[in-house]
């Protein structure tokens, strides 16, 4: 217990400390990257949410994510709406999604439940880059997403943008370490541990199935928002299937169903994302690798490292 | 809390061409223990199933103190006063015996689950989680990971987490399954603590515990009942010496 304790102070120290490395070092490189790593990570502690916290594999985040970019570019390009009510739609429009996703999917359980969230989202990735061309731009997407406009601060600088991330990222997390502490967060376990049980004690658990991936929909709605905003373009790459895929494998080599462990996942992968495709064209290959030894060898990701639990949430 | 009605009317459960039920009529009467025996594939569990809501009826109706509940799902009859412990130990691995109990409590308590406070903000409910833990005799154990108990604690816990919905009918499904004899004493004890005040449909195997704490038998063979009554009456009755405990004499 104590161990564990001190292995998650140590991983929010070093959360803390990436925060402050664009403040120390405000070299355009390094505040990019740590924009990236912490919107990448808010839709990964989100992910997580639906995925460790109540073992819900879904393939079709990429679908939510890119939504939530094309919801907020959308609406301050086409509508002129502001910047911060244009983010709370594309967390509403990515809840909602996630509900009509949830809807069908949520039908069945398992590797079911991961090709139907698969399945669906593909039809979403379809739709923006051919039928809806009109409204995403099709294949070349939408350049030009603007940055916020509050308080007369200039947004178009990346440091300032930096500090808007790392707001939204901490609130973010806040709410979801609240959200997981919680009498809902400690059902949501209980429908992973055992949803024959949790139903039998009156747990409506489609409910909260449901609510859980309306609420991973809103995070991933909220971080593509913020990433179509730091790149100033989105277009459908964003709603692809290996974006999907790539949450996944930051989720599960952080460590799912900790709080922290996901955003070291993200942190490594992209590190080393920047590190080796500045060697190799082949960058994904060895990325990969890594992936298949660390889950061999790191069976709870990064965060088992310094928790030192054994499996979590194994059998019965 | 007074103890509940259950009825089953002429149920039906078909697993493809199976009949794994078929066609059981009878009235549990409220704060009686019902002892339910059987051969092995006679249909016990899956008639458990069917009154819990874990089996989809292919005929007939479900009463829970008169309403009818076949088309409800499980954690509406749950809500509804139907508890019930399974046969293959169903507890939250990865947490501690009083998270497990709490769990528990809170689905009987809230119907909207509290998603802006931290669970430890919750004494009342702490309480309760540690009163059942002291009614089935875990305190000690309390924090414990739920995966690491023996089975016959385990067992125990199972016990507890069905009580804390309070429920007013009561399946229990095997509770004694696996348990050592060593700990036999205490299991049939706590089964005797927990049943006060509730109507109780118990499946068991072991013919001395059932014929002892029951007060009504009821036997099934080949998805239909056989037989009911007193244990003796039972034990004295020939076609179900003949299909049943004849076997094992």
């Amino acid at each position: 217990m104590m161990r564990k304790n001190i292995g998650t102070w140590i991983m929010a120290l070093i959360v803390a400390a990436m925060i402050i490395v664009p403040f120390v070092l405000p070299s355009e490189q390094w505040v990019n990257l740590v924009s990236l790593i912490l919107i990448w990570a808010l839709f990964a502690i989100g992910f997580d949410l639906a995925f460790g916290v109540t073992g819900m594999l879904s393939f079709g985040h990429a679908a939510l994510f890119g939504t939530g970019g094309y919801a907020l570019t959308v609406l301050m390009i086409s509508y002129q709406i502001g910047f911060l009510p244009a983010m709370v739609a594309a967390a509403v429009v990515g809840a909602l999604l996630a509900l009509g996703m949830g809807l069908f999917a949520l039908r069945v359980s398992g590797l079911f439940f991961a090709l139907l969230t698969l399945a669906l989202a593909q039809m979403i990735y379809i739709l923006a880059s051919n039928k809806l061309r009109a409204l995403t731009g099709g294949l070349d997407g939408i350049p030009g997403v603007p940055r916020p406009d509050l308080f007369g601060i200039d947004f178009y600088d990346n440091r300032n943008y930096y500090v808007f991330v790392v707001v939204v990222f901490l609130l973010g997390l806040a709410m979801m370490a609240l959200l997981r502490a919680s009498p809902f967060g400690r059902a949501l376990r209980a429908v992973q541990a055992n949803d024959t049980r949790a139903s039998q004690l009156g747990y409506n658990v489609h409910a909260l199935r449901q609510s859980a991936f309306a609420v991973s929909g809103a995070y991933a709605g909220v971080a593509g928002a913020l990433l179509a905003s730091l790149m100033f373009y989105i277009s459908p790459q964003m709603l692809h299937w290996s974006t999907s895929g790539d949450v996944l494998i930051m989720t599960v080599l952080g460590g799912k169903g900790t709080l922290l462990g996901p955003i070291l996942g993200v942190a490594v992968f992209e590190l080393l994302k920047e590190e080796l495709s500045q060697i190799t064209q082949y960058w994904y290959g060895i990325l990969g690798l890594i992936f298949i030894l660390a889950t061999i060898f790191l069976r709870n990701g990064i965060a088992g490292l310094f928790e030192g639990r054994d499996d979590e949430g194994g059998a019965q | 809390m007074t103890a509940g009605t259950l009825a089953c009317e002429n149920i039906q459960v078909s697993f493809g061409g199976l009949k794994a039920v078929n066609g059981v009529s009878f009235d549990f009467a409220p704060g009686r223990l019902y002892g339910l025996i059987g051969p092995n594939g006679a249909g016990k569990t899956t008639l458990m199933n069917a009154l819990s809501g874990h089996a989809a009826l292919s005929g007939g109706r479900v009463r829970l103190d008169g309403t009818d509940v076949t088309g409800l799902a499980v954690h509406q009859r749950t809500r509804n006063g139907l508890g019930r412990s399974f046969q293959i130990t169903k507890i939250f691995a990865g947490m501690s015996v009083l998270e497990n109990l709490q769990i528990a409590a809170f689905a009987h308590r809230y119907r909207l689950l509290p998603f802006w406070l931290p669970s430890g903000r919750f004494k009342a409910i702490r309480a309760e989680a540690e009163r059942a833990l002291e009614q089935v005799g875990l305190t000690a154990l309390a924090n414990r990971p739920a995966e690491y108990l023996s089975h016959g604690d385990q067992r125990a816990l199972e016990v507890g987490l069905a009580l804390l919905s309070n429920p007013r009918v009561l399946l229990l499904d095997e509770p004694l399954a696996g348990v050592g004899h060593d700990q036999l004493e205490r299991a049939i004890d706590l089964i005797g603590r927990i049943v006060k005040d509730r109507t109780v449909l118990l499946i068991e195997h072991n013919m001395d515990v059932v014929m002892q704490v029951s007060d009504e038998i009821v036997v099934m063979v080949q998805g239909q009942l056989l037989a009911s009554g007193s244990p003796a009456e039972v034990r004295a009755n020939p076609a179900v010496r003949a299909a049943y405990l004849g076997e094992e004499a």
